[in-house]
């Protein structure tokens, strides 16, 4: 279904949604980030660039307790099993770029065995998506990478901003249900409503973004430039930080440890940590054998798994083109500039 | 209920036995189940081992899948974790889940001779599949094995390698010169050069340090090993075995799902990062 | 005011003739206005050498970086290598020198004066509504003004407005450790040091401190990058990582399997709070001030807050100011019989 909210009764429609954790991007410490939204106490606006960190920390936190374990000596231990027990949360004012991130990692955490921590947080997660009317970054590429300003993948409500309103295009039954916990604050779009979205859509397609050489053919050239020296050249300034993988809607890798609470009786949990193909001993064996020991190595795995390994396993590029790594980069360095270089040929 | 990936069940340790002493020390183990049914393996799978508090580790099922009863892992104490399995006693319980990662098609290679080649630990991962093709003997033509470590005290299975005479061809050698070694004095892959096993219907399969693995694959393919005639399994630092963590990401293969077993045809294809 | 050309023509000389190995310096960025760390070996390339308030990062990293990879590949340079240094990176270098992490001949000091204006803060600039990504260039114009420009258009702020707060505050922003030096030095009065340190002091009691501080740590998502642009952070095996460590042939598994989980990688408040106050006391009268840290949080954690106090301390204390001399001996590894003793009990 599609209506029409006045953008004044954004917060009343967050306000009428029992039963759900609302969130939205607020400005805070400097920083633009979902904060939960106290029904009453915040007025919400969604007038922002895009937050500083995705939402994947409401499907993939940086900390995941998987079980905790007690252990007599000479006894069988004891698992508990902690999953998450979340309210059902909505998020407002993703931006498409971030919607997109869903599918790809959808498909990676159900990839051949289901990750029960992932889907139980997934299926309690609604995204309000809001249409991006111009980009919010300079560094946005989401068009180069298969998506759009105005992409529905992912999302359970579009918002279009129509200036002083939204049309609200609902996606999915989600998205419904959403919509019909409000609906007394929803009109009906009218033919000039929704002849402004589409002028605002065809508006959007045509603003300038990066763009990423021939991005059709990027999976092949990557890989024939595997060996290429410039990877090495072009990753020379990286600090070997977290920054690119943190920030990435899509970005997953992860460590396990165990945290020992107390030795004896031993007490403790397993616990599943954000972690990146970036830190120089990702990779590193016990034996001191390391496969990326170089900087380069490690700048083009995390490039090639985006744009080259994840298209050959899954059809779809696994960046969406957000700009986060790029704005963020101490030291910038520029997937965009880097892939157009390495990957350039004579005619480019 | 929803399955638990990440949970393991509960084994217990019914037999320790130290294969090799010393810094690079191995031990067998023999594990029982023991609040579950189990799971059954096939040759070149692993299971992630807990020592809970230290952490797990990715060990090669060493047991054929024909054994019921037990799971044998051979684990070579090198780090933080597998430490922990060199401190484990008869009755210890430790996790276990599995079976992970792909397996050696043996069926495939009914009829043919069987050429192994392994090295230090390298010999754990192989070892299931020897032990089967010995279970079902007149299933094989001729098998081979040949097998090395730095010194004497560092070759593992020794007995069960005595025996394998019986019914195998078994070469050994030791790294240097040995008082009292009657076997070859050198490398394993000049071991392979000196036997020069023939290619005619036969596989090659072969594990052991990276470094072991390159040569003997460049020697298989100089007495005319096909690519696909060879076989591998890979070591990588694993962490979930699920193909989600990313750690053992190689090219688009996440190897514990993937893998570990790689044909050479399908392992070139891959970037040289393992 | 500097020549930019003057730099270059160094540059590309000291390449040339062969007089050093490489010139780490400054570039533009394939991201809008701001400049990006380079290392350049060809002569022809010091022709993209840029100078700019953009110029924020501390190039003595890249000096430890340098010195990280000539070990893992084994290799013994026959020349030095060529760094840009403003009046911070020539503390840093310093500091470096004063632990020996490498030799004074093996590094040739180009310093450049930041003069009476320093480096912009892009968070100021957003203060201001002004997208730093939206830009393509900055320049400095005269003693007091910065011109950012885009396409189009072009903005001229009075450079005090929107100077990195590090800058404001710093009292030596001429390189005195250097081989060749651009610039003047001349003095900058902005704001007293640690203006930042006294006015979160004055708004703060001891309490509503440590109220601030846990939210901060809260936030904190270890990524590492505070650390990771660290030119004194060198340390191959962290205290914080001690689940990853520098393994060499002869480590045995009982080394690694002994080693001590201090603080854990999981971004509790706990974990987060041993992290970030070990790294400051790490730093205790190591820091110069580059802010770098600072800089790159990604959920702007107000780092400097933390290693400025301990600077202060040094200071007001002990009378040490980090990277003043390469003759003086390190502050944690020397004493004088009239250092302050009333904590010891």
């Amino acid at each position: 279904m599609e209506k029409i909210l006045n953008k004044i009764q954004l917060s009343d429609w967050i306000a009428a949604l029992d039963g759900w954790e609302s969130f939205a991007p607020i400005l805070q410490d400097g920083i633009w980030s979902y904060q939960p939204i106290k029904r009453g106490v915040n007025s919400v606006q969604l007038e922002y660039p895009n937050t500083t960190q995705p939402p994947k920390n409401f499907t993939f936190p940086q900390r995941e307790v998987f079980f905790t374990f007690e252990q007599i000596k000479g006894e069988a231990p004891r698992l508990t099993q902690i999953l998450p027990t979340d309210k059902p949360r909505v998020i407002f004012g993703v931006r498409p770029c971030d919607g997109q991130a869903l599918p790809r990692m959808d498909r990676l955490f159900n990839e051949q065995f289901a990750d029960i921590y992932y889907q139980k947080r997934r299926e309690n997660l609604a995204y309000v998506g809001l249409a991006c009317n111009t980009p919010p970054s300079r560094n946005c590429f989401c068009k180069a990478v298969g998506g759009s300003p105005f992409a529905t993948n992912g999302l359970d409500i579009l918002m279009t901003d129509l200036g002083d309103r939204y049309l609200v295009t609902a996606v999915t039954a989600i998205g419904d249900r959403l919509i019909d916990h409000g609906v007394q604050l929803f009109s009906e779009p009218t033919g000039r409503d929704r002849a402004e979205a589409g002028q605002l859509r065809i508006a959007a397609l045509k603003q300038p973004q990066r763009a990423i050489q021939e991005s059709a053919t990027v999976p092949k050239r990557l890989k024939e430039q595997f060996a290429s020296p410039l990877w090495e050249e072009l990753a020379r300034p990286c600090i070997g930080c977290g920054i690119c993988t943190y920030l990435c809607p899509t970005c997953h890798c992860f460590d396990i440890n165990d945290e020992v609470a107390t030795p004896a009786p031993l007490r403790g949990s397993r616990i599943r940590t954000w972690d990146t193909c970036q830190f120089p001993d990702f990779t590193m064996h016990s034996s001191g054998h390391n496969p990326r020991t170089e900087v380069g190595a490690r700048l083009r795995q995390r490039i090639n798994h985006k744009l080259q390994y994840f298209y050959e396993n899954f059809g779809m590029f696994q960046c969406t083109g957000c700009g986060r790594c790029i704005s963020g980069c101490p030291v910038g360095i520029d997937i965009i500039a880097v892939v157009n270089q390495v990957t350039a040929t004579p005619e480019n | 209920m929803d399955a638990n990936i990440y949970l393991p069940n509960l084994a217990r340790v019914i037999f320790v036995k130290e294969e090799v002493p010393g810094e690079r020390a191995i031990k067998t183990f023999h594990v029982e189940f023991i609040d579950s049914a189990g799971f059954a393996h096939e040759c070149g799978q692993c299971a992630m081992l807990s020592v809970f508090g230290r952490g797990e580790s990715m060990i090669s099922i060493a047991s054929s899948p024909l054994v019921d009863g037990y799971k044998q892992f051979s684990i070579m104490r090198a780090g933080r974790v597998t430490s922990a399995f060199h401190d484990l006693e008869v009755g210890d319980v430790i996790g276990i889940r599995g079976p992970y990662g792909n397996s050696f098609p043996i069926d495939a290679w009914r009829g043919k001779n069987l050429v192994f080649i392994g090295g230090g630990c390298g010999l754990a991962p192989i070892w299931p599949v020897i032990q089967t093709a010995v279970k079902k003997r007149d299933e094989f033509k001729q098998i081979t094995v040949f097998y090395g470590g730095r010194s004497s005290r560092d070759i593992m299975y020794r007995t069960e390698l005595d025996k394998l005479r019986e019914t195998a061809e078994v070469h050994l050698s030791v790294d240097k010169q040995e008082e009292g070694w009657q076997e070859f004095c050198g490398f394993v892959p000049a071991n392979l050069m000196n036997k020069e096993p023939s290619p005619e219907n036969a596989i090659a399969i072969t594990c052991g340090p990276p470094v072991m693995i390159k040569f003997v694959i460049q020697n298989l393919r100089s007495l005319g090993f096909q690519d696909n005639q060879i076989y591998t399994t890979l070591e990588n630092k694993m962490k979930c075995a699920l193909g989600k963590c990313g750690r053992c990401n190689v090219g688009k293969d996440y190897v514990c799902t993937k893998g570990p077993v790689y044909s050479w045809a399908d392992l070139k294809e891959l970037p040289p990062e393992y | 005011m500097i020549k930019l050309q003057d730099i270059k023509n160094r540059a590309r000389e000291l390449l040339a003739n062969g007089e050093v190995r490489a010139v780490i310096g400054y570039r533009n960025g394939s991201r809008g206005m701001a400049a990006e760390p380079a290392v350049i070996a060809d002569p022809n390339d010091a022709a993209n050498i840029v100078w700019n308030p953009s110029c924020v990062h501390n190039l003595a990293l890249y000096l430890v970086d340098d010195r990280k990879r000539l070990t893992r590949k084994q290799e013994t340079p026959t020349k030095p290598i060529a760094i840009m240094a403003k009046g911070c990176d020539a503390r840093a270098i310093v500091v470096l020198l004063q632990e020996n992490y490498f030799k004074r001949e093996d590094v040739y000091i180009l310093g450049v004066s930041c003069e009476t204006t320093g480096m912009l803060d892009e968070h100021k600039l957003e203060q201001l509504k002004i997208r730093p990504d939206q830009f393509t260039a900055v320049e400095f114009d005269g003693d007091d003004f910065v011109l950012i420009k885009d396409a189009e258009t072009q903005q001229r702020f009075p450079a005090r407005e929107i100077m990195a707060d590090r800058c404001l505050e710093c009292r030596n922003p001429f390189p005195k450790l250097n081989n060749a030096v651009f610039g003047e030095e001349k003095a900058r009065n902005l704001a007293a040091p640690f203006s930042a340190l006294m006015q979160f002091e004055q708004n703060a009691t001891q309490n509503t401190r440590w109220d601030f501080w846990q939210h901060q740590f809260e936030r904190c998502i270890r990524c590492s990058a505070c650390r990771s642009v660290c030119p004194m952070c060198y340390c191959e095996e962290c205290i914080v990582d001690s689940i990853t460590y520098s393994v060499m042939p002869d480590t045995t598994a009982e080394e690694k399997a002994n080693r001590i989980r201090w603080i854990e990688r999981s971004a509790t408040r706990a974990n987060n709070i041993g992290y970030h106050l070990t790294r400051a006391l790490h730093l205790a009268g190591r820091c110069i001030d580059c802010g770098e840290c600072e800089r790159v949080c990604p959920v702007r954690i107000p780092l400097r807050l933390l290693n400025t106090k301990l600077e202060r301390d040094a200071r007001e204390r002990f009378g040490y100011e980090p990277g003043a001399s390469v003759e003086v001996a390190s502050f944690v590894s020397s004493f004088r019989d009239n250092d302050p003793g009333n904590f010891i009990r």
